[in-house]
């Protein structure tokens, strides 16, 4: 019973804030509801037994992706009136889709069948989570089973990264950058001249 | 009903108590962590700190925080005021709510969940929202700029403290907070760490926003940062919050690198196992707190520039080579822990 | 139980060889910044030199790695050898060109190698997932490539385009991905075809899933109907891209084309040999016809490489083991037929600066007949004027439609090979009997001039080359039937 009322207090607030993420006025206001539908699908995935996916969604979505993102709509201010513009004519289209979308889901739900033994066929069934621990079960998948397709992945990631850089990386001439090495080269001898003034004759 | 109050009721009110138990007593750290730091940096500057309430000054804490409390509360005009009064109530609240998977002493926690190192990077991470709303909220630029600045900081240092993490993760092979500090290490494992605790110990002062890398707060240039516009209650919230923080931060380098509440140095004398646990605990945590207070009394603050470059071109490409020099010495030693 | 070791890394050696190689020199180019570019550039080539020795050592081992998504046999090392060579030869004529258009940066052959790996791992796919994560490998260093010259508005549109149309393409193939794994329950193209023989007809679910894979790849072969993207993206990327795309990604996507079509879904080939009678005929008429009114010679090499593809196809579309060896020697000879003619595109420079109109050819054999020789040899073979090396790509595609059945098909091919024939021809008449306005200047670009008359000299001698050639890719083709 408890579970059931954890879970239904985590689903009404997902849903609550994912409609608040469209409906909000406010951009700003926009993300931080993102953040909440985030930590509550988090939620969700612990009542599931599946606390590392969890902690991950937290780490990497709520920890970092959502806070760049507040970063950049903070940083663009945008208008309040322009974001909403144009939502009673996109709204009966949304609508629909939507409710396309919702039809077929229900038709999928109903008519649902599962060829014979597909059950045991599957490509990685789930642990008992008694006898292992998911985070053990998800490494086996990814770093054993998958090596392959991770390093790959790996690899893409690696190429995004390099023509990120290459394609947005302006070396600007005149920009003064602070070099620790040469200030840690500097000697006394390169910096300090010292002079035996005589009184009233100065330095040339 | 009966069943109801056996079954429910009582394991609720009990966990409650647990709770209680675990913040009064972290609350008055915090209360006395506040006159430790000024008695420290007076004593470091040959100053006296504060002398006049109570015997050596001792009621001070109290004094502020019911100065603190008795206030008015200040909402700047055009404000947010939702997110504003949010803001502070978060950063509490998470400076209290990582304390659940902490174990005091073996067995002496409250929540002993599998991924508790995880669970504690997360919360962490989160904190970073709190000083945003507050910065974005209060509708002034320099509470803006210190908001900004402090998430830009906290994002960039979270990610070689997750490095850090990691190659715990990878000596221990657990997640699990008790069964890290009571994995056995060989000693060669342990000086591999050390590197790393450093590491973790300087980044935990960015982490915190504490000096030298208190930026966000930078009185002299930000006036007091993401926090200028608080007054009172919320004002009293970010402060408790920050120092129940950086008491957190101590309590996770003790657990990850100093054997919790283990007697120190791996030390077997009968003497010293009389002791309990939950005492060396807590030295342990005093005495990464004073890095603290010590690191804010005699370093300068940086520029920014500078903690951006020391964040990502020092600490991250470190960290992450180290960590492979520790897969690969493990591997070599065969010592990596056995599942 | 799956343990680390039991995944059988060896087979894949030299992809792993690749990887490693890519990393170090971006570590090497980092330090040495865009000065050291033409040492990146050899030792990449190098790299590439090495990782095909590698290949060769593993020829005779047909063999899975990593639980079955790995497959290496010497229908893999042939064609992976193929494109090894395409990518070297683009990366050697790229070096001056990238200077001159000051794009040499360090990261520009890195890249390359990169994209040169993935099409690797495509040629060796035996999953769907790997299938997938290795055209992602091979596209996107390819959109930066394309987009390379960031300061150029063309560079730039095509390199959105690209993108954008690739990820529409990706879209697709994973869904037809899906709906296959739904369908059959296993990513695996062994076990796929397993599952599509214990089936009495094949559900229509996978027929869905088996169009959108090769809707998806299509895109990669730009076969029509999803070439869209290939003249802007040919115009707009720096002419050395433009060799690399039109060279090397075809080839790499038609292996894996066949690995699909012929490995997993084998079984019911009647099903996709409609479609791609359809992409075949499409895209050869297509190719022919919109060529015609091209004045923009990357344009005009953009609806020829369509066309190309479409003659390819026509082996596929048959089916058998003369097909796939047709549609190898096709894209053999077609590759290097495309290193000729963008040698000769690169070196199309007038006072300094590169020009790219069909025109500025004009008189090209009064002032320079080497080069006018070249390129005429060139697109006369790649017209498929006996005794040149196109027509016997040509000769072969179509024999394996007739003998497949084809007949339709294969007078499609003739018919628009005709049509084709006259824009090389006018290109010829340019070149000889036009009168120069302006003089192209003479580059001293050895990489391009030695790529110009290899090429030519390839396309005349091959009539010599050609039983060798064939008996390796009859063997590489038998021993992939037979799997």
């Amino acid at each position: 019973m408890v579970e059931a009322l954890i879970f239904y207090m985590f689903a009404f607030v997902l849903i609550a804030s994912a409609v608040m993420v469209v409906v909000s006025r406010n951009p700003v206001h926009s993300v931080l509801f993102l953040v909440m539908a985030f930590f509550n699908t988090a939620g969700l995935f612990v009542l599931l037994g599946a606390e590392f996916i969890a902690m991950m969604l937290v780490i990497v979505y709520v920890g970092a992706v959502a806070v760049l993102f507040l970063f950049v709509v903070m940083m663009l201010e945008i208008g309040k009136v322009s974001m909403k513009e144009g939502m009673v004519t996109y709204l009966p289209v949304g609508l629909f889709v939507g409710l396309v979308l919702l039809a077929e889901l229900v038709f999928v739900y109903l008519g649902w069948e599962m060829a014979e033994g597909a059950a045991d066929r599957r490509l990685f069934p789930t642990p008992d989570a008694s006898e292992v621990a998911n985070t053990h079960a998800l490494g086996q998948i990814i770093y054993t089973h998958n090596v392959y397709l991770f390093q790959i992945s790996g690899l893409i990631l690696l190429v995004a990264m390099i023509g990120a850089i290459v394609l947005s990386l302006r070396t600007r001439p005149g920009v003064r950058k602070q070099d620790i090495a040469d200030q840690l080269d500097r000697r006394r001898e390169d910096a300090v001249e010292l002079h035996k003034v005589e009184s009233g004759a100065g330095i040339k | 009903m009966a069943e109801f109050f056996s079954e429910y009721m009582l394991p609720v009110l009990w966990i409650a108590a647990k709770i209680m138990m675990i913040v009064l007593p972290l609350l008055g750290a915090v209360a006395y962590l506040t006159y430790a730091e000024r008695k420290v940096l007076a004593a470091m500057q040959l100053r006296q700190g504060p002398m006049m309430v109570g015997p050596f000054g001792l009621l001070q804490p109290l004094a502020d925080g019911l100065k603190l409390f008795s206030k008015e509360m200040i909402f700047p005009q055009q404000s947010s005021k939702i997110v504003f009064v949010l803001a502070p109530m978060l950063t509490f609240t998470l400076s209290l709510v990582a304390w659940a998977v902490i174990p005091f002493d073996e067995g002496l926690v409250l929540a002993d969940i599998n991924v508790g190192i995880l669970y504690l990077f997360a919360i962490s991470s989160l904190g970073v929202y709190g000083i945003l709303m507050a910065g974005w909220a209060s509708n002034s630029r320099y509470a803006f700029l210190g908001g900004l600045r402090s998430a830009a900081q906290m994002v960039s240092y979270e990610v070689s403290i997750g490095f850090v993490i990691v190659s715990v993760m990878l000596v221990t092979g657990s997640m699990n907070l008790s069964e890290i500090v009571l994995a056995e290490r060989v000693w060669w494992v342990d000086l591999l760490l050390f590197p790393m605790f450093v590491i973790f110990v300087i980044s935990i002062l960015a982490e915190t926003n504490r000096a030298p890398f208190d930026l966000p707060e930078g009185e002299s240039e930000l006036v007091g940062g993401y926090n200028v516009e608080y007054s009172a209650m919320t004002f009293a919230l970010f402060f408790l919050g920050e120092y129940a923080n950086m008491i957190l931060m101590s309590a996770i380098a003790v657990i990850l690198f100093l054997g919790g509440w283990l007697p120190p140095f791996g030390i077997e004398f009968a003497w010293l196992s009389w002791v309990p646990g939950i005492v060396w605990f807590g030295l342990k945590t005093a005495s990464v707190l004073f890095i603290f207070l010590w690191a804010r009394a005699t370093l300068p603050r940086y520029r920014y520039d500078q903690l951006m470059r020391l964040g990502w071109k020092v600490f991250l490409p470190f960290t992450l080579v180290w960590l492979v020099v520790i897969a690969g010495a493990l591997l070599a030693g065969d010592a990596l822990p056995v599942m | 139980m799956v343990t680390f070791e039991s995944l059988n890394f060896s087979p894949a050696i030299p992809e792993i060889f690749l990887a490693v190689m890519g990393m170090i020199l971006l570590i090497f180019g980092v330090f040495r910044g865009d000065k050291g570019f033409r040492l990146v550039c050899w030792f990449t080539v190098f790299s590439f030199a090495l990782a095909a020795v590698l290949l060769l050592h593993l020829a005779d081992i047909s063999s899975l790695a990593f639980g079955g998504m790995f497959v290496t046999e010497s229908f893999a090392v042939v064609m992976k050898v193929i494109v090894l060579t395409g990518a070297s030869i683009a990366v050697l004529m790229s070096m001056q060109y990238a200077q001159r258009e000051k794009i040499a940066r360090f990261e520009y052959p890195v890249l390359m190698l990169f994209s040169t790996l993935g099409m690797m791992l495509m040629l060796s796919a035996n999953d769907l997932m790997a299938l997938y994560l290795a055209i992602e490998l091979q596209s996107l260093p390819l959109y930066v490539l394309a987009a390379l010259n960031r300061d150029n508005l063309k560079s730039s549109e095509a390199g959105v385009k690209y993108f954008t149309l690739g990820a529409l393409s990706s879209g697709l193939l994973l869904y037809g991905c899906s709906m296959v794994y739904g369908f059959s329950g296993t990513t695996n193209f062994n076990d796929i075809a397993i599952a599509l023989s214990a089936m009495e007809t094949p559900s229509a679910g996978l027929v869905t899933g088996l169009v959108f894979i090769l809707a998806g790849l299509a895109f990669k072969v730009s076969a029509v109907p999803f070439h869209m993207w290939t003249p802007d993206v040919y115009e707009g990327a720096p002419s050395s891209v433009t060799a690399f795309f039109a060279m090397v990604p075809k080839v790499a996507a038609m292996g894996l084309l066949v690995r699909v079509t012929m490995g997993a879904f084998g079984g019911i080939a009647e099903q996709w040999q409609q479609v791609l009678w359809l992409m075949a005929a499409a895209s050869a008429l297509l190719g022919a016809f919109a060529a015609l009114r091209q004045t923009n010679i990357k344009r005009l090499m953009a609806y020829s490489s369509i066309g190309h593809m479409g003659y390819a196809l026509i082996g596929l579309t048959a089916a058998s083991i003369d097909g796939v060896r047709g549609l190898m020697l096709y894209m053999t000879i077609y590759m290097f037929m495309s290193a000729g003619v963008f040698a000769v595109i690169l070196l199309m420079v007038r006072k300094g600066q590169q020009v790219e109109e069909i025109d500025d050819l004009a008189g090209l054999a009064k002032y320079n007949p080497v080069m006018a020789v070249c390129l005429a040899v060139l697109l006369f073979s790649m017209a498929g004027i006996p005794p040149l090396a196109g027509f016997f790509g040509k000769l072969f595609v179509f024999q394996a439609a007739i003998s497949g059945g084809f007949y339709w098909l294969a007078i499609i091919g003739v018919l628009s090979s005709v049509v084709a024939a006259y824009y090389y021809l006018r290109i010829i008449r340019i070149m000889y009997f036009d009168t120069a306005e302006n003089e192209l200047d003479r580059v001293e670009d050895t990489p391009s001039l030695f790529m110009m008359r290899g090429t030519a000299f390839l396309a005349v001698i091959f009539a010599l080359i050609i039983w060798p050639l064939f008996h390796v890719l009859h063997e590489a083709v038998e021993r992939l039937l037979a799997i």
